[in-house]
């Protein structure tokens, strides 16, 4: 795993672009929430890189975390656990994580393990925004 | 076909969707099936000692997946059992048992092979 600056975030590619993870936003005085891109296919190969950028994110203690699933193509039971534990960890710290247009792969993962019960999905960023 | 992996997981579920495509597979049922080809081969990745091997065929009324590794399952009732939503594990058998029409099982010393099963559309009911 590698990080590249890129813009005003970082972009982070794991696994021979398998997986790509970027955060164009970070929750700050000057934005309100932090946005975190995911692209590409999650699974037990790259789930555990996946939770690391998860948890070095939210160790920041934002209040809202909204994660952009447009661009994940595939996610797999392992990958689905490192969602759900920075689900636990959000609810714990007092904030909210929010999902962001899963492709039908993703969707079907989120519906199959009842995921989408616990964490919210939104059609788009400016919808999880606003919660 | 049989395909030998190992980490290359993306790899399995291109072939898997193609060969459910071209079996007749609706787009949901094919996606179903790549999820549950996964989740089986991420145990190859996670348990066992040498490569996995997939070998799928179809017929008019079916498509399988058979999967073999050297790992081994001594859980008869492995993903039986519904995990609890937030479980932090234990969803990946159980997400194969809900969405594949038959699932067989073999385990013993020597490794584990698991067939899927998925009826094609039009299938002829079987006596």
């Amino acid at each position: 795993m590698r990080g590249i600056p890129s813009g005003s975030g970082l972009w982070y590619n794991m696994g021979v672009d398998l997986l790509t993870v970027s955060v164009p936003a970070r929750e700050s005085a000057g934005e309100p929430y932090t946005l975190v891109e995911v692209a590409g296919e999650a699974d037990v190969t790259n789930s555990d890189d996946l939770r690391r950028l998860l948890e070095a994110e939210i160790a920041q203690q934002p209040r809202t975390l909204i994660i952009d699933l447009s661009g994940l193509r595939f996610m797999d039971s392992s990958a689905l656990h490192a969602l759900l534990l920075v689900n636990r960890v959000m609810d714990r710290q007092g904030g909210v994580l929010a999902l962001v247009s899963p492709q039908t792969a993703v969707a079907r993962m989120l519906h199959l393990t009842t995921a989408d019960r616990l964490i919210p999905v939104f059609q788009s960023v400016a919808e999880a925004a606003v919660g | 076909m049989s395909y030998g992996y190992t980490t290359d997981l993306a790899a399995i579920r291109a072939v898997v969707h193609r060969y459910a495509v071209r079996a007749g597979l609706s787009e949901p049922r094919a996606i179903d099936l790549v999820l549950a080809v996964s989740e089986v081969a991420a145990n190859t990745v996670r348990h066992a000692q040498s490569p996995g091997s997939l070998n799928i065929w179809y017929d008019s009324n079916e498509i399988v997946c058979q999967i073999h590794d050297d790992g081994v399952i001594t859980d008869p009732m492995a993903g039986r059992r519904r995990p609890a939503a937030d479980a932090m594990g234990g969803h990946g058998l159980w997400i194969v048992y809900e969405v594949c029409d038959q699932v067989d099982m073999h385990s013993d010393e020597t490794g584990t092979t698991i067939r899927l099963h998925m009826k094609l559309p039009g299938a002829q009911r079987r006596a």
